[in-house]
Formats: C-alpha cells, structure tokens, sequence
C-alpha cells in the first residue's frame, strides 16, 4: 500500500479542475482548452501511479481509502481498485485527453463544455472506485447529468431527443436499483451498512434474490445496453458530439458490464447464477442483431453504435459464461473495445470535421486525399473486427474460448457476429476510403493534421501492444476474475469464502 | 386493513345522496308552483323596488362597506368585554391582565384602520 | 359558580406569541411612519421577529410536556417544524422586500402577513387538539388567501385569490365537520388525553372499540381538510392556479410553509395519536399518496408556465412525503420531517430565481422567457438547475437524500411496492425538469431584453443560502438527519 492516496486524487482531480477552468474568461477558447488538456493529463499522469502501485497476482481491493461518511446511516466513503476496475480508470484517464484533443474544434461555448467534460470524468472514475453502494450509486447518477448536458448541449440536430431518452432510459433502471440497493440495506442481518464487502454476505433467499438482482440487471441491462433495452444508444452516440461519442462509447458503455461483474453477481450469485441461460441468450442476440443491423446502416455513426452493441453482448457473454478464460476475456474486452471504438469515433469525427455529413454514401475515395487516415482507420477497423495479432482478436479469442468450454454450441453464433463485423466494418471502410469519388469535396478533404495523430497515436500503440503480448493486462486482471467466476459457479457455500477472502490482509 | 369497517361509510355516502335526491325530487312533484309577480321580484327586504333596483337608484359608495366591515369588527370584539366585566371578581389580576392584552391588539388594529385612512370619509 | 383559572405556562406558545407581537409592532410602526422612500425598517424588525421565535423554539427543544390544559404540546417535534418554518419566513421576508421595492407594493402588510402566517403554521406544528389545529389551520389560510392575492393590479393574482380562498373555505368546512365526526364518535378532540380529559384513543378504546366507522369516517373528513393544505390529490385543484398566480416569492412560501405545517398535524394525528388504529387509515391514506404521485408527476409533463410546473411538482412532493406518513415508523417520521425542511429549503431557493427572472410585474415566467438562459444568466440558471435536480432526485443534492429517507423508511415497512411506484413517478417527474433544462441549456434566446433582470442582494443571498443548503444537505446530511431523529423521539413521548 503506497501512503499516497493516488486513486482519491486521481478521482477528485478532474472535479477540482473544473474550478481552475472557472477561473478563465469564457471568451478565451484557447486557454480553455489547454487549461482543460492540463487537468486531464495531469490526472492520466497521477494514475500511472495506481498501475504502478498494483500489486499483482492478488483479487483483493487495493490503494483505496475508507473514511467514515453518514455513520448514522452506516455509509462510508470507501474506495478500492482490483483488476476489473483498474483497466476501466486507466481507461478513463488514458482517453479523456484524447477526447480533450477531439473537441478541439469546439469554440461554442467551450467553458461549460469544458467544465461538464470534466464533472464527466470525475462521476466515471467514481463509479469504478466505489465500494460503498451509496457512493457508488451517487457517482452513478452523477455521470449522468454531464453526460445528458454534452448531448443536448454541442450535439447535432436532434440532440434534444437524444439526451432526453439517454437520460430517462438510464434512470428509470437506476431508480429500480436504487429500490433493491435499499431493500438489501434493510435485509443485512448486522448493524445497517452499504459496505459492499459487508453486503456481500447477507443470506437472502432465492425468491428475494432474484427480485434484486433484477432491480440491478435492469440498471445495468440498459448501460451496457442489452437488446430489448438498447434504443436510446443509436440516437445518443450519433448525436453526441465526437468526444461525447468517444466517452459514451470508451466508457459509459462499461459501466453496465462493470456493474454486472462487480455488483449483480457477486451480490446475488444464486440468482445470477440461474438467470445465465437468459442472460446469455440476451447477450447472443446482442451480437448477431447489432452486427445485423450495423450493415444496413447509412449513416456512420450509427454503424459504429451498433457495432458496440455486438461487441458489449460479447463482453456479456464472457462474464456469465461462467469460466476463466470468458471473464478475463470479457474484461479484456471492454478495455479493448474502449480503445478501438473510441479510436473509431474519433477518427470519423476528424472526417466529419472536414465534411461535416454523416452519410455514408456522401463519402468515396477519401483515401486518395487522405491516405494516412484512410490507414489508420483500416488499422482501427481490424483492431475492432479482431484481427489475429491486435487486441481485439485476444479478448474475442478468449470470450470464445471460454464458451466452448461450458456450453459448446453457443460458439457458433457469437462466431458468426464475428464473420458479420467484418463484413459491416470493411464494407464501410470500402465504401468511405475507396471507390469512385462522386464528390468533388471528396478530393480536397486534408490528411491527419499534428494534433490528430498525437491524438491517435498512443491508441494505436497500445492496440498493437495488447494484441502482441496481453500478458500484463491479463495478470492483472485474472484473479479478480476468477474470484467472480467462482461465485458464478459455486456459489452455495461461497458468499462466506468470499468475504474472508476480502478481508484477508 | 379491514374492509367490513368502511361499510357504515358507504351506508353513509347512499344514504345521504337518496335522502338529497329523494327530497329534491318529491319537493318538485308535490308542491304547487304558482308564479306571481310579487314572488318573482327581487327580495329587498320588504321595501319595493323601484327602477335601479334599490332606492334612490344609486348604488352605494364602496367605502360603506369597508367601514361597516370596521364597525363590524370592533363591535363583535367588544362583545368580549361583558363577560368579563360579569366574571371580573373570579378572574381577578389574570382576567385584568388578560383583557388589558386583548384591548391592546384592538388598539394596535385601530390605530392601523386610522394611519391608513380607513375612516377618512370624504377624499 | 367558581372559575377554574388554568395554569398559564405560555412557553409552549412562545414563538406564536413573539411573531404576532412582532406583527402587531411592524403594522403600527408602518401606519405610523406612513409612506417613505426606503422602509428598510420593515424587513428589519420582521427578521428580528422571526429570530425570536427561533430562540423561543430552541429554548423548548428537548421537553416534552403538554401546556394550556393539554391543548399544545411542546416537544422536539413542534420545535424543529417551528424552526424550519420561521427560517423559511426569514428567506420570504428578505425575498419579498426585493419584491415588493420592484413591484413598488405596499411592504408593512406583506411582511405582516408573512409573520401571522408562520404563526399559524407553527401552532399547527404544536396542536395537540383538534380545536386547535383548526384554529391554526384558518389562521395561516387567511394569511395566505391575502397574500396570493397581493398583488391588487393583476388579475389573475386576485383570481387565484378567490379559487384558493373559496376551495379553502370548502375545505376547512370538511376539516370541521370531521372534528365533529370525531366529538360524535369518541367524545373527545384531544389527540393525547391527560389530566384535563381523555384522549381520542382511550375515549375510543373505552367504548369498547368496536364501532369503527364513524371513526374512520371522521378521519377521512380530516385528511381531506388537511390533504387540501399539503395539495394531495384529488384536493390539489387550487394548487396551480394559486401557485400561478400568486407572487412568486409567496409561492415559494406556501408550497414550503402550508406544506410542512399541514403534514405536521397529518403526522401528529396518524402517527401518533391514531397510531393503534394504523390499519385502518392505511388503505385510504394509501390511495391518496398513490394518486398524488401519479397524478402531480404525470399532469406536471404538460406545463408550460414555470409556475404551474413547480405546483404540479410540489403535488407529486407531498405524494413522496406520504410515503414516509404511511410508514409511521421512527425512519418515517424524521424522514418527512426532514424531507419537509430540505424540500421547503430547495422550493423556495427555486421560486426566489423564478422571482428575479420574472422582471416587472413578475410576468416572464413561461418556459419560452428561460430559453438559453445558462448563456446569459450562468449563474442563476447553475442554482435553477441544482434547485430542480434537488427536486428530481439526483444525487449530491439533499433531494436524494430526503427521498431516499422515505423510501427507505417504506421499505423497511414492507411497502416496497409504494417506494417502486414513487420511483417511477419520479422517472417521469424527471422528464419536467430536464425540460428546464432543455430549454435553459439547449435553446437559443429569441429576443433581447429590452431591460436586464437584476438579481436585489437579498434575493441574491436567499438564493445563495438555499444553494448552499441544498448541496452541503447533500453531501453531508448527517447532523439534520441526527436532529430529526431526536426530534421525533421527544415527539413519541409526548
């Protein structure tokens, strides 16, 4: 344990930054901008300290602190890191510069975007920190008005409607969590607590369990999202603006993923553990229809929206299939999809930059002119569709691995959303970068400028980095996996193990 | 929760709405309607009416009533004094304590009607 | 005949006693004085009044004891409504005078009124009868039915005026007529019983307890008399057309006033005194809080006028606060209690912006006059904004807490299905205030102002204080909550 409290710094720091970018006259973009560049990387900076400080090859929560808040109440200020959460701050920390360079452009009204981007970054770390159910629940809701402010605010033109449904699809499932969060309160046999390692004990029976883990499948369903749940992410990635997309997308999606693994399982393993086929078979059709639906798509945004929606019903799949190889797969994933998707986003935001259309049909040749973005984003495509030797083919790899060895025949469609990524992805590349030119705009667009590839630079690198030598990231991540796969799978005699496990020094 | 006890509530609720009806609607059917012209003309408490409606055929001026309301007020409260002044010898130091209190929030009362011109008839 | 002089102990009384005084003085010194330029006096003395009746309030904490021949009951409870009501007064007074010197209006009435109303409330925060609950009940009412309408030149002002004053009559002949039904029922209106006489439930009790319906019959008079005072439907009908058309900053007083004194009595009398009869008014109280929430939420969606979503708002609010009332349990209590204070606190800091915002003669209050206001105005449009998310619920602001508190004490009752239903209304209830949102973020300004608003310092302040109430209840709501607690102890006790 370092005596420094890197994760609560790192967490607070965006937050407090947002006071420094009060403090600059909103006529000033430019300083705003670097003001805002400033805050986030210093706070990537200060998390290297967290991934150095990891001790690996252990699932116990780390570099937290726990101050007591409302003891009346018995809530504290808890945090903690193991190796679900670590990947998903590094995440946070790692793409929120990057977005900070995507939004570049924007020169309206750039304080208050500033300042929710911010806000944003400290509810997202917040939520992958909390190991209080109150403190998590608060950082939850917290994510959520930045978010909805960033759409409705610098969207396109139908951003009203789609902050709005984002907003209220995400809180009514949160509402229903916050019932089963307050039901388990009051089910705790000891002194009233929201601890989440304390939590993790109480004998519920069956019938409860299942109604709770309802109440938090339904919070988390729509973040991921699941299918019947997913229609407020199409209309939201495609009208939020570029970094919007790229944090909805990198992150936001993760929340619902990471809430799975580390909340609804390991709280409710009985129910979770019955409710697998369902999951599962949600998960399947997550992949196939998001795949289905991404080819027909026009506009690209969209393509890419629904493309998360495939590849978060892969991460699904991984986590409740119930085996090591799909949770640390499944987790390897959300990192991997965090970078490829967010780098997609971006990449079309450059392109949109220069066009400004979303219509897939008013591109066409793009590579001619822009032969370097063409290329990357080729690179990023693979990278997306899992192709052997990046990242993406090492999580897919393992999700599909992991389902053959417990429930064989389910590989078949999952490796059929796969044949189908490729198609949607190169078809859109094919159509984007080559082919005729029928715009003349199509000729003049510019290649990558500095700021761009500065940009995409340190994705690519880590995208070629995980798909040679994942070691490390898998290190880190398996026995915090493993600890949810055997509450998954064995969860009779564990909640008790569990907790002695949490506890042990 | 127990059900059985609303009954008398709803025995209630019928009751009340036939009786209402019920007598509303025998009151139609058996009494004589004889309409006259002394009985279709507004009620000025027995003096006759002439054009305007009221006599004189002017309405008042609105300060009438403003000042009968005072008048009002500040009669009905000291019908408050009576009994007290019957009762003064029981009540002793309380009831002098008591009404001394009471005379001065009228007093405080009046001497808001005055400052705000209240009483002043004329403009 | 001798008379049986009562022993007079006025402590119970004492915070009443100092805001009538006070009134009284702040009426004479105005008509005495008569018409200056800069009547700064007037707010002045009213705030002192207010101050002392906190003084007096807090001086009473921590007794429980009932006084004036078991008519008033002093405890906790009656102290912490006391206090919350007169800091409520305070933040009307010190938002009205920036009012009133806008609208040039006539102030010594207004600050009076102000005071006789908080009296009111107060004493119905301490009634321990019927007869006195009544009588506090007519006096607020009549303090509120001239202040909607306080604002002679407008129309709809005296309109709302005369619906609320006529709906109120109607409903105060309810409220008494159950008292009567009570008297018929039991013999008694006092909601304890003592040395001075039985109580409604050992009266109850005594006749064998078998014939309940009068009873619940008579209950059912006094939750509509006090239902229309806290807005619960279906007696909300005057709640927009008052809340529109009434000064704004006497909106924010009634919907955080009229609503904590009117639940006060609601708590007194359920939880309390017909605590053993719990059973029994549960299905009907039930139905109104399922109703109030259903119907505040869902009717508010379609509201164009800040004003009239605020009232709406404020009906799905006292469906919340129900939710707490039903419980009845320790966690029931304090969590109205302090859903009450934070939501008075938060509804006020709202209805002080709308106020600034409204310009002269408090006209621009449609949704259309907030567009792009976060662009013009960042920082009244950032508390408008915390102020709503408060009343939405979202965390970090004391909204969340305080529903989380009557939920949670539903919950803990067995009523998970009432908390699952208040958390649906408050999803959709959500969609109104985001549509604030919308329009003050994501809506460009049509027209410039011919004359810039300007926020007074007191408004200024007011809004300032209640922000920061709001979120510091938000993050740190322990002591409040610790306070509340305490005060519902003494509360059972007494």
């Amino acid at each position: 344990m370092s005596e420094w409290p890197f994760l609560d710094i790192v967490v607070f720091l965006p937050l407090a930054g947002t006071l420094l970018i009060g403090l600059i006259p909103r006529a000033r973009v430019g300083a705003l901008r670097i003001g805002a560049l400033a805050v986030t990387v210093v706070t990537f900076l200060l998390s290297l300290g967290i991934l150095m400080n990891f001790d690996t090859g252990t699932a116990d929560f780390q570099l937290g602190t726990s101050v007591e808040w409302i003891p009346e109440w018995g809530i504290s200020y808890i945090t903690g890191v193991d190796g679900v959460s670590l990947w998903m701050v590094m995440l946070t920390t790692f793409l929120m510069p990057l977005s900070v360079l995507a939004s570049w452009s924007v020169e309206r009204r750039a304080k208050p975007y500033f300042i929710f981007l911010l806000t944003l970054e400290t509810g997202l770390l917040g939520v992958f920190v909390s190991l209080d159910l109150f403190l998590f629940y608060v950082f939850w809701e917290a994510s959520l008005v930045p978010m909805y402010l960033l759409i409705g605010i610098w969207g396109y033109r139908n951003r009203v409607y789609a902050a709005m449904k984002f907003f209220l699809f995400t809180l009514v499932g949160s509402l229903l969590m916050l019932v089963a969060i307050l039901f388990l309160y009051f089910s705790f046999p000891g002194s009233p607590t929201f601890n989440y390692q304390e939590l993790l004990g109480t004998p519920l029976s069956l019938g409860t369990q299942r109604l709770l883990f309802l109440g938090f499948f339904a919070s988390f369903a729509v973040k991921v999202p699941l299918v019947p749940l997913h229609t407020w992410l199409p209309d939201a990635h495609t009208e939020a603006p570029t970094a919007g997309s790229v944090m909805l997308a990198a992150v936001l999606l993760k929340l619902g993923a990471y809430g799975l693994i580390r909340f609804a399982i390991p709280l409710f393993p009985d129910a979770a553990r019955e409710l697998v086929p369902l999951v599962m078979t949600l998960a399947i059709i997550g992949i196939v229809y998001g795949a289905a639906v991404a080819i027909v798509q026009r506009d690209m945004k969209r393509l890419i929206a629904y493309s998360s929606i495939a590849h978060l019903g892969f991460i699904v799949l991984g986590v409740f299939v119930g085996s090591i190889q799909g949770m640390s797969g499944g987790i390897l994933q959300m990192l991997n999809h965090g970078l490829s998707t967010g780098a997609l986003f971006m990449l079309f935001g450059a392109l949109y930059e220069r066009r400004h259309t979303r219509r897939i049909a008013d591109y066409g040749g793009v590579a001619r002119s822009a032969p370097v973005l063409a290329g990357v984003f080729l690179f990023v495509a693979l990278s997306s569709l899992g192709l052997p030797g990046l990242n993406g083919f090492v999580g897919e790899f393992l999700v599909l691995l992991g389902t053959f060895f417990r429930y064989r025949w389910w590989v078949v469609p999952a490796a059929f959303g796969i044949i189908l990524a490729a198609i949607y992805l190169l078809w859109a590349y094919k159509r984007v970068f080559h082919g005729p030119i029928t715009n003349d705009a199509n000729l003049r667009i510019p290649d990558l400028r500095p700021r761009e590839m500065v940009m995409l630079a340190p994705i690519l690198v880590l995208i070629a980095f995980i798909g040679v030598y994942p070691k490390p990231f898998l290190d880190r991540i398996e026995p915090s996996a493993q600890k949810v796969v055997d509450q998954l799978r064995d969860s009779s005699a564990l909640p008790e193990a569990a907790v002695g496990d949490a506890d042990a020094p | 929760m127990s059900l059985p006890a609303y009954l008398p509530v709803l025995f209630l609720v019928i009751l009340s709405t036939l009786f209402a009806a019920g007598s509303m609607f025998v009151a139609s059917k058996l009494s004589p309607a004889k309409w006259t012209a002394a009985k279709v003309e507004p009620y000025e408490c027995g003096i006759e009416p002439q054009e305007g409606g009221v006599p004189g055929g002017e309405r008042f001026p609105v300060k009438f009533y403003l000042l009968a309301m005072l008048f009002i007020i500040f009669d009905i409260e000291t019908v408050f004094l009576y009994p007290w002044a019957v009762a003064y010898d029981e009540l002793k130091v309380f009831g002098l304590i008591e009404m001394l209190v009471f005379v001065a929030i009228l007093v405080a009362a009046y001497v808001y009607v005055w400052r705000k011109g209240a009483l002043e008839w004329a403009e | 005949m001798p008379l049986d002089i009562p022993a007079v102990r006025l402590t119970g009384i004492a915070p009443e006693i100092a805001l009538c005084a006070t009134a009284l003085l702040l009426l004479v010194i105005d008509a005495v004085l008569g018409e200056r330029r800069n009547r700064w006096y007037l707010p002045a003395l009213a705030s002192i009044g207010l101050g002392l009746s906190i003084y007096f309030a807090t001086e009473a904490w921590g007794t429980t004891r009932l006084e004036l021949s078991g008519m008033v009951a002093v405890d906790g409870f009656a102290s912490f409504v006391k206090i919350t009501l007169a800091v409520f007064g305070l933040l009307t007074v010190w938002l009205g005078r920036d009012f009133l010197v806008r609208e040039r209006a006539e102030e010594g009435e207004f600050y009076g009124l102000v005071l006789f109303a908080v009296a009111g409330m107060m004493l119905m925060a301490g009634a321990a009868d019927l007869i006195v609950v009544f009588l506090a009940l007519e006096t607020f009412s009549l303090a509120l039915y001239v202040l909607v309408g306080f604002r002679r030149r407008s129309l709809l002002s005296q309109e709302s005026s005369m619906k609320y004053f006529l709906l109120g009559s109607f409903s105060t002949a309810f409220f008494l007529l159950g008292i009567a039904f009570v008297y018929g029922a039991v013999g008694s209106t006092n909601l304890y019983g003592g040395e001075d006489g039985p109580g409604i439930v050992s009266s109850f009790m005594a006749t064998g307890a078998s014939d309940v319906g009068l009873l619940i019959l008579a209950m059912g008079l006094l939750i509509v008399g006090l239902g229309f005072k806290v807005a619960a439907v279906p007696f909300h009908m005057w709640t927009p057309d008052a809340y529109q058309g009434a000064p704004s900053p006497v909106t924010g007083f009634m919907a955080a006033g009229s609503k904590i004194a009117g639940f006060a009595a609601l708590l007194r009398l359920l939880d309390v005194t017909l605590y053993p009869l719990r059973e029994d008014w549960r299905p009907l109280v039930i139905g109104v809080a399922v109703l109030t929430m259903v119907v505040g939420s869902v009717l508010a969606v379609v509201q164009e006028d800040v004003k009239r979503l605020l009232a709406y708002s404020s009906i799905a609010h006292a469906g919340f606060v129900f939710t707490g009332l039903i419980a009845a349990n320790d966690r029931g209590v304090s969590g109205s209690l302090f859903y009450l204070a934070t939501y008075g606190i938060t509804v006020l800091g709202a209805f002080a912006v709308v106020a600034v915002l409204s310009g002269r003669d408090d006209e621009k209050v449609t949704l259309r006059d907030y567009r792009g206001l976060f662009y013009d105005r960042p920082l009244l449009a950032g508390a408008l904004t915390l102020f709503l998310l408060s009343l939405a619920g979202v965390p970090v602001t004391s909204g969340f807490v305080a529903k989380l508190v009557v939920f949670g004490a539903a919950i803990q009752e067995g009523y998970w299905w009432l908390a699952v239903v208040g958390m649906v209304t408050s999803a959709i209830a959500a969609f109104f205030y985001l549509k604030v949102l919308v329009v003050m973020y994501m809506q460009e300004k049509e027209t410039e102002d011919a004359e810039r608003v300007r926020s007074g310092p007191l408004s200024t302040g007011v809004i300032g204080l209640a922000a920061l109430a709001t979120i510091v209840l938000g993050l740190y709501w322990g002591p409040l909550i610790d306070v509340a607690e305490r005060a519902t102890l003494f509360f059972a006790g007494g």
